[in-house]
């Protein structure tokens, strides 16, 4: 219904229309957070991250209770087997342009919980992934890293190309061709 | 009495039914007894009012061996009376549920079925534990000839309802919380079942965050069992390094020097205040009191700053190695800290005063979800849950280890058993950790930081017991002699004090059911095992496939 609207707008309109919108989506990015089966190390972390000392609400990021009104998807954990469905279930329910961040080392690759029988791997196996911030558990510094990287590139309405160590090119140039609607 | 005589008072209990005594260590008694004999002797055991259930230990003891281990635990202060049931692995295992004399050991036997495929008689309870719904039947993971071939995922239909999934049949109303969900800051799941705003049934299912470390452990050396250990749980990660690390210390006999004696408990004090008030803030948040979780968190920092700068880390702190610790507390750390508890003794008090006084706060607190101290017994709480209706489970002062002989510490209770008395018993003990680790810093006994420890460690079984945040963690320990432990069983204190939300959560109001969870400090991480969901059908106008395509073509935009 609403893109019936905006598609017959003119190009100018259009122009404008998505300069406010990058405007606003920079200055309230709101975060869903799922853990898919972490140790907490990384979510106490994360929690710490929004509260006075590192405050990233500065930012108008806030944590925000329901996928329905988030953007951002902030995953902790190396996926258990139970948490998987939960998981992609849980990103599908987000409105687009969503963004998935990767929170920790055990969420990359496994890390300590590699090989246990209940892990899936990583999060980027079950639901894409654009930012990686490694670390058991990363520092809020390093969080707060993450999401300003995040906020570079939806200012520039591109994709940020996400790097893991092994990843392949192929891999790296798929994810930039997913440019942000 | 002293710890000999209470093991005597064990064993005269015991009788004939006690087929071969041994006693490991001076604080333990080791009795095997027949199957038969099992119901009889727990039921002897626990009228006698000795002691409480403090966990069940399954293992397999291999192929060569041929044997099945079933081992249940007492503790009576400082004294543990272990009864050990062995029979034949290549037959299907049949205990006697003993869930009718002691209700929490339920917990402990659909562990033993779902991990071991123990068959417990009585237990009419055969849903899934904390393995994932997509496990195949008749797979056991803790079995020694388990394979992660035979574990692939049976197939699960993408489209079909989860069970977590919300359903309305006849009259009843269930609300479904989690595994995703703003009151819940770790993944579990929980179905209440209200009439109006009452909740009349309460049951939940964990697992999401189960990951298979106890199992894992058996395929990693003792040392780098220690780091993986440390991140059961991201909270109390120093203590659960520290059970460990203790329990393989007894095993390879090696005395840790006491100057890293008192550095454990140092740090285990600032995990305590840090533990403390992170649950605080979150406890605060979920009554709404925003204002105190951002306070709470913001005095938090002050402990995140000692613990790194003593170990190195925020979190996940490592201090431990095996045989000491690695980090030293010199003239300047030791500043450091006494200001800091000293700017945190001021808050502390601040905060007691907030949670005593504050009368929207205490709108929320007083006189919810109380428990009496029979009832505290009953479910066999631990930790500050049970603190609070004036049940003194507290290892540091039951059964002191390390530095606790040196460096004593008391035990904080309450009588009024509400949510306003776990407040209290948790801000107090703080005030009481502040003092001990001051002690602490002022009188470090001089020495070396660690000694070492073999590769491999001498054949045994150990049981290390140690006071985490939340309560007691035990952790069981066995040797074969090599370079990988045999079995290590953790068994930690969330999962003795679940019973307390579903029991409470009857009958009260849906609103203050996020208050009950809050209030026994769960930690997903750590307990992941779980009382299971049924699904009872609802009727649906449109297909699942349906309902989730337009939600996905909805939110496409
Ligand atoms: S990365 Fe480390 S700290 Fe974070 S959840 Fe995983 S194990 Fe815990």
């Amino acid at each position: 219904m609403a893109t019936n609207v905006f598609d017959m707008c003119p190009a100018s309109w259009k122009q404008v229309i998505s300069e406010v919108r990058t405007w606003a989506r920079l200055n309230s990015i709101w975060a869903v957070h799922f853990n898919s089966g972490s140790c907490n190390g990384c979510d106490i972390e994360t929690l710490a991250t929004l509260t006075p000392r590192y405050d990233v609400e500065r930012f108008g990021i806030k944590l925000q209770g329901s996928p329905r009104h988030a953007d951002v998807l902030l995953v902790t954990g190396p996926v258990t087997r139970q948490a998987r469905e939960r998981l992609v279930r849980t990103y599908e329910q987000m409105p687009e342009p969503k963004f998935v961040i990767s929170i920790g080392s055990c969420s990359i690759s496994g890390g300590v919980f590699e090989g246990c029988y209940n892990v899936g791997g990583s999060v980027d196996e079950v639901v894409p992934v654009d930012v990686y911030i490694p670390g058991c558990p990363p520092r809020p510094e390093a969080i707060i890293n993450g999401i300003i990287q995040l906020l570079t590139h939806v200012k520039e309405g591109t994709r940020p190309v996400a790097k893991r160590p092994e990843q392949t090119a192929e891999v790296a140039s798929s994810q930039q061709e997913r440019v942000v609607a | 009495m002293n710890t000999e005589q209470v093991l005597k008072q064990a064993e005269n209990l015991l009788g004939t039914w006690n087929k071969e005594t041994s006693h490991p260590d001076p604080t333990r008694l080791d009795a095997v007894v027949d199957t038969n004999d099992l119901h009889a002797s727990v039921q002897a055991v626990h009228e006698a009012g000795w002691g409480y259930l403090t966990a069940i230990t399954g293992s397999d003891l291999g192929l060569v061996d041929g044997r099945m281990e079933i081992l249940y635990h007492f503790c009576s202060g400082p004294a543990v009376l272990t009864l050990r049931v062995r029979q034949s692995r290549d037959v299907q295992v049949v205990v006697p549920s003993i869930a009718d004399v002691i209700p929490p050991a339920s917990f402990f036997e659909r562990e033993l079925q779902e991990m071991l495929g123990i068959h417990v008689e009585g237990l009419n309870n055969s849903d899934r534990l904390f393995i994932s719904d997509d496990w195949p039947e008749g797979v056991y993971p803790m079995r020694a000839d388990f394979t992660l071939e035979q574990a692939a995922p049976v197939s699960v239909s993408h489209a079909a309802p989860l069970p977590e999934e919300g359903v309305v049949s006849g009259n009843t109303f269930v609300v479904p919380i989690g595994p995703q969900h703003p009151a819940l800051k770790e993944p579990g799941h929980f179905e209440f079942t209200v009439d109006g705003e009452i909740v009349t049934a309460a049951r939940m299912r964990l697992g999401y965050a189960h990951r298979g470390i106890e199992k894992a452990a058996e395929k990693r050396n003792w040392n780098q069992n220690l780091y993986l250990f440390e991140r059961v749980c991201g909270i109390c990660s120093h203590t659960h390094a520290m059970a460990y690390s203790m329990g393989v210390e007894k095993l390879a006999q090696v005395e840790v020097p006491l100057r890293a004696q008192a550095i454990r408990e140092l740090v285990a004090g600032l995990e305590r205040v840090h533990s403390h008030l992170l649950w605080l803030g979150v406890a605060a948040h979920e009554a709404g009191f925003d204002t105190l979780f951002m306070y709470s968190w913001r005095d938090r920092e002050t402990v995140m700053n000692l613990l790194e700068q003593i170990t190195g880390n925020r979190v996940n702190y490592s201090a431990n190695v095996l045989g000491g610790v690695k980090c030293e507390i010199g003239p300047e750390q030791s500043r450091s800290v006494k200001e800091g508890l000293t700017y945190l003794e001021g808050r502390i008090r601040h905060y007691l005063d907030v949670v005593t006084t504050d009368v929207m706060f205490l709108n929320r607190t007083r006189g919810i979800g109380t428990i009496s101290f029979d009832e505290a017994v009953r479910f066999g709480l631990l930790g500050p849950t049970a603190r609070a209706s004036g049940l003194v489970r507290d290892v540091r002062v039951e059964a002191p280890y390390g530095a606790y002989l040196r460096y004593p510490v008391s035990a904080v209770t309450e009588t009024n058993g509400d949510l306003e008395a776990r407040f209290v018993v948790r801000l107090k003990e703080l005030l009481v950790s502040c003092f001990t680790m001051r002690t602490i810093v002022d009188n470090l006994p001089e020495g070396p930081l660690s000694v070492r420890v073999p590769r491999k460690i001498p054949v045994g079984e150990t049981i290390s017991r140690m006071e985490a945040p939340r309560g007691e963690l035990f952790y069981y320990i066995r040797s074969s002699g090599g370079e990988t432990p045999a079995r290590i069983h953790v068994r930690t204190p969330s999962l003795c004090n679940w019973v307390s939300v579903l029991e409470k959560a009857v009958g009260r109001q849906l609103a203050d059911v996020p208050m009950l969870i809050a209030g026994m400090d769960p930690c997903f991480s750590c307990n992941d095992r779980m009382v299971t969901v049924s699904r009872s059908g609802g009727s649906q106008t449109w297909s699942w496939e349906q309902l989730r395509q337009h939600g996905i073509e909805y939110y496409k935009r």
